[in-house]
């Protein structure tokens, strides 16, 4: 059964407004993906002028969660969505939190680039960092595909590269902890670094949220803090 | 990392107490039963074989578009339809474990026990007092006792009291548009009914009327089973803990209301809910 | 051209036209009814206007010359052709000539209440004083100049003294007059009833074989009992006449003839050329009443019309009361009761032509159905005592009430059922949902709410009702009453009695009677009594209406 389908709705305005609303969210989140690969860009190459610009950018995705928030308020109070529309809403509120959150994680990392751009690099030039923030990117990627694309087995797919960036993570903490255990002189760089790799993964925990809110606009079934067989099975329902 | 989830699972379903089943009548005691409903206006099926349970001392509310057949299902339920030419019914409706189109069945006494409000405010002609001892007087009640303190507990159950205990012997039809509504429920539950059918209340009332009658049924709940037909989805959704969704004489949907209108379960109801029907 | 016709076409299209027409309509019914109404107003109620009486020099047709004394009523244009052709003596004359119509009245000596007088033949003209107008229980009115009075054949009073005289007489006598009716109308007409009916009751025994010596005795104790009181009653009624025959008064009349003219006879008596406006005006009023709350005399072409106006207002309200329970119970039916279809349009349709049905064809039912065929079987099956008289069997109140109520019944149960129809289907449904049964709402609910309606068929019925004649003609009213349906001997009510009827009275007065010149203003004021009637029965009905309206105020 299709679902989703948000035009045809007897009043176009309100088909318009739902769709406005959902193009900012894809704006917002395209933004978010480029701050993301800025902030890695910068912190790995040390590039300070990009991480400052960064920086300056989480202004503009501040700035659209309040507009695409404002939005969502006047189509609460005026349309009184019902159904599939008031899921949208929700699922869109709660989505450009949670993308503001990532803009923010993104601004954190664009910080710790610049004070990793006085410090002396290593040798590996922080691949570890680069190969994480690869992943995260494009888990955010295909997050924000499977929420315009409105699908349910993408969302479930992304979420579960959530575990795989978690592991990822894991095997960065217990490298950083070695290398400040063979020399202490590295432990703030490495310091700095388990911030930067920490932010990366909670860009995927929040990917993960927005995965969850696509199913449950699409299927109505809330699949937070629930195993991903569960998600899977109510996905499967109907 | 999987027993984690499983075990966030668990604390899920009780914590929240989280049903998906869009209908869970299993800890309902059910007031009116209906199966295998069909009505027909002389040729024309009004109705297609609609089987329901309305909960008792819930308030479930009938939502579709006009003609749907949803007036004429709720009006099946006090056999207000047997007043009209050439109208038929075929199946069962079971109130209190009697079908109530079966055999030998007191009309009369149905309607006594299942009071009914109509669209348009309808007061009698008479006094207010008057007004609501209409159906005492039918009963045969004239103890000015009785009646004084029936007339008095209605009007405050149907929150009167307080407008129009200085003037109960002037005309009810000087009365606002959503104080006669009152009254008129008050009129209804003058004789203690079990089920209190509201056909399209607050219709012809402004918002402000609209919000007491609906804090009213509010109210009202908790002593009758309340059955509310309403072309206004808000407030069907605002004032029921059931609804069903009726099309074209199909009972499309029933399901509680919270699921009813976050995720209907039925494109159709989808559709007409979200404005997309037509 | 174009430009002209552009004009036009918008004069018209402006819907001015229309308006013109409309009102038009409207004010031209405004001034018939009110041109009716005054016409009737002036005609009828100058009649009772004291006029002066003139007295003038008359040369007679063939050439005698008379003195004449009389009201001057109508005058009028002839052509000089027609006097001719009628034996006027009038050659020298040219153009028209005015004629008079002169009331002399003294009718036991002319033999005739009015002559009409040309004006070329009258001479000396004067308003004489000191004439006298006597209202007479017999032969109309008396014009002429009192000469004396006398008691017991006796002059008392002569000249100027007789004028104080005949007023301290007049009123014992008219005391006495009083006296001896009240005595013969009710006392004695009370004991005639008690013996009719006691041998009524014999009768009923005796045809029923139950007619015991015991019973036997026991009514003619009664019957002797009765008797008895008639004796009295004679007697005191003898002593009466012989009080009241004890004076008369002299008058001369215009040419000089002597008449003596006993109290007894006299009404009233006035002198119209010496009374002014402020003497004329409780004259008056006193005549009004008199026609409004008296009987009539001389063949009804005097006194009052009180029996008329009292069978009008009876005959209606009784009709009222039987087609009310009829038209609404019939109404009820069709509206509520009936299932809606062929057989109800049928019925709408008969009950709608009901109402075009000629009235008297109503007459000729209710005469050939109720009088001939319900009342003679009534007779039969509960009054065979009184046979062969007719009791029921004969025209009455009854009757003629039933046929009205058959006339006016459609009118009725449009009314009442176009009243059931616009009561809104949520007020029925909201008594229903309650509990009532249909019968409890209609009581309850329904037919209050109906009732504007029903009284709005009701006035209709009223008006159409107390305007009819035709029918009435044929199943109970009479010129002339012996008695009033409604009077103080048990059962009170008697609805086997003829009455009269103030249409019907317009009709005898102004056409069968013998002296339609004198008849001819009482047709007038009788004719606006009539209206008044209908006028106070409808105000009436209309207030019950309105009180009603408000109580049960529509939705």
């Amino acid at each position: 059964m299709e679902k989703m389908n948000i035009g045809h709705h007897i009043s176009r305005q309100f088909n318009e407004e739902l769709e406005d609303v959902r193009n900012q969210v894809l704006i917002m989140g395209g933004l978010v993906e480029q701050q993301i690969a800025d902030a890695v860009k910068a912190l790995v190459e040390g590039d300070s002028h990009l991480a400052e610009q960064v920086i300056d950018n989480d202004r503009k995705v501040n700035g659209l969660e309040v507009a695409i928030d404002e939005e969502c308020t006047q189509i609460l109070a005026r349309r009184h969505p019902a159904a599939s529309d008031l899921r949208l809403v929700i699922a869109v509120i709660k989505t450009i939190t949670d993308l503001e959150r990532i803009g923010d994680q993104a601004e954190k990392i664009a910080r710790m680039g610049l004070h990793l751009v006085e410090m002396e690099r290593p040798k590996n030039h922080y691949y570890e960092v680069q190969s994480l923030g690869e992943s995260v990117i494009k888990m955010l990627h295909q997050t924000l595909d499977a929420f315009a694309r409105m699908d349910v087995d993408a969302a479930i797919q992304v979420s579960q590269q959530d575990e795989k960036i978690d592991h990822e993570y894991d095997g960065i903490m217990r490298q950083m902890v070695t290398f400040m255990m063979e020399d202490p002189r590295a432990i703030k760089r490495s310091l700095d670094v388990i911030w930067s790799v920490r932010a990366l993964e909670r860009i995927g925990d929040h990917s993960k949220n927005i995965c969850e809110y696509v199913i449950y606009l699409v299927k109505g079934k809330d699949v937070r803090h629930t195993s991903t067989e569960y998600m899977k099975e109510a996905v499967q329902e109907d | 990392m999987n027993d984690r989830s499983e075990k966030r699972h668990a604390i899920d379903m009780s914590a929240l107490g989280r049903s998906n089943a869009g209908l869970n009548l299993e800890n309902e005691e059910i007031a009116i039963s209906v199966n295998a409903l069909k009505l027909f206006y002389g040729d024309k099926q009004a109705i297609n074989g609609v089987d329901m349970q309305i909960p008792k001392n819930r308030v479930t509310a009938f939502i579709g578009p006009s003609g749907c057949g949803k007036s004429t299902l709720l009006r099946c339920f006090n056999r207000m339809n047997d007043l009209i030419d050439g109208c038929r019914v075929e199946g069962e409706v079971t109130i209190e474990g009697e079908n109530i189109y079966g055999k030998g069945v007191n009309v009369v006494d149905l309607r006594r026990r299942v009071g009914m409000v109509f669209q348009k405010p309808n007061p009698f002609p008479k006094s207010i007092y008057e007004n609501v001892a209409y159906g005492l007087r039918l009963q045969g009640i004239k103890d000015r006792r009785v009646l004084d303190e029936v007339i008095e507990r209605s009007l405050k159950g149907a929150a009167l009291w307080d407008e129009v205990k200085d003037r109960l012997n002037e005309s009810g039809m000087g009365l606002s548009g959503g104080q006669q509504q009152r009254l008129v429920i008050a009129r209804a539950i003058a004789v203690e009914p079990h089920v209190l059918l509201l056909d399209e209340p607050a219709s012809a009332l402004d918002p402000i009327s609209t919000l007491k009658l609906e804090e009213l049924i509010y109210e009202l709940k908790s002593k009758y089973t309340i059955v509310i037909v309403t072309h206004n989805m808000q407030q069907a959704a605002r004032v029921s803990d059931y609804t069903a969704f009726m099309f074209m004489g199909d009972q499309v949907e029933f399901s509680d209301t919270d699921t009813l209108f976050t995720n209907p379960s039925e494109k159709r109801t989808e559709d007409y809910i979200t404005g997309r029907y037509g | 051209m174009v430009n002209n016709n552009n004009q036009k076409t918008g004069w018209f299209s402006s819907g001015t036209p229309w308006v013109w027409i409309s009102a038009g309509a409207v004010s031209i019914s405004l001034v018939m009814v009110f041109g009716l109404l005054l016409l009737i107003a002036v005609r009828g109620l100058g009649y009772f206007w004291p006029a002066d009486v003139v007295a003038m020099d008359y040369i007679e047709r063939d050439g005698t010359e008379i003195r004449l004394m009389g009201e001057q009523r109508e005058t009028e244009l002839v052509p000089l052709e027609r006097l001719l052709d009628a034996g006027y003596q009038l050659q020298d004359h040219a153009g028209d000539v005015e004629r008079h119509l002169l009331k002399t009245g003294n009718r036991d000596l002319y033999g005739m209440d009015f002559r009409s007088v040309i004006e070329p033949a009258v001479s000396n003209r004067t308003v004489p004083d000191g004439v006298i107008v006597i209202e007479r229980y017999e032969w109309g009115n008396f014009y002429g100049f009192l000469k004396s009075v006398k008691e017991n054949g006796v002059v008392v009073a002569d000249g100027e003294a007789a004028r104080a005289a005949l007023a301290q007489s007049l009123e014992r006598s008219l005391a006495l007059h009083e006296e001896i009716k009240q005595i013969e109308k009710s006392d004695i007409g009370a004991i005639n009833y008690q013996l009719e009916r006691l041998r009524l009751k014999t009768r009923k025994l005796e045809l029923s074989n139950s007619l015991d010596p015991q019973r036997e005795q026991a009514i003619a104790a009664e019957r002797a009992e009765a008797q008895q009181r008639y004796q009295v009653l004679q007697k005191k009624l003898n002593d009466l006449y012989a009080e009241i025959n004890r004076d008369s008064l002299l008058a001369t009349v215009a040419d000089g003839r002597e008449i003596e003219i006993p109290l007894a006879k006299v009404v009233r008596v006035y002198r119209p050329n010496e009374m002014g406006v402020a003497d004329k005006l409780p004259h008056y009023l006193s005549k009004v009443w008199e026609f409004v709350s008296d009987e009539p005399r001389e063949a009804n072409t005097e006194g009052g019309i009180f029996p008329a106006i009292f069978g009008t207002v009876l005959m209606v309200i009784l009709m009222a009361i039987l087609v009310t329970p009829f038209g609404v119970v019939a109404a009820i039916y069709l509206r509520e009761y009936a299932k809606q279809g062929p057989v109800t349009r049928v019925i709408r349709i008969a009950v709608n032509n009901l109402a075009g049905v000629p009235s008297v064809v109503y007459g000729v039912f209710g005469l050939g159905f109720f009088v001939y065929f319900l009342g003679g079987n009534l007779d039969a099956l509960f009054f065979p005592e009184a046979a062969p008289a007719p009791t029921f069997g004969t025209p009455g109140i009854l009757w003629s009430s039933l046929t009205l109520a058959i006339l006016t019944l459609p009118v009725v149960i449009v009314a009442t059922e176009e009243g059931l129809s616009r009561i809104p289907r949520a007020v029925r449904e909201g008594s229903l949902a309650l509990g009532a049964t249909k019968a409890e709402t209609l009581w309850r609910i329904v037919i209050p709410m109906a009732s504007p309606a029903l009284m709005t068929g009701l006035i209709l019925a009223v008006a159409r009702a107390a305007g009819e004649v035709a029918p009435l003609m044929l199943v109970g009213v009479v010129k002339l009453a012996p008695s009033m349906p409604l009077d103080g001997n048990f059962p009170f009510l008697h609805l086997d009695r003829k009455f009269m009827h103030l249409g019907f009275h317009i009709y005898d007065v102004g056409f069968q009677s013998p002296n339609v010149e004198a008849a001819r203003p009482l047709v007038y004021a009788t004719a606006l009594l009539l209206v008044v009637v209908i006028v106070v029965l409808n105000l009436a009905a209309i207030s019950i209406r309105n009180r009603l309206r408000t109580k049960y105020q529509a939705v």
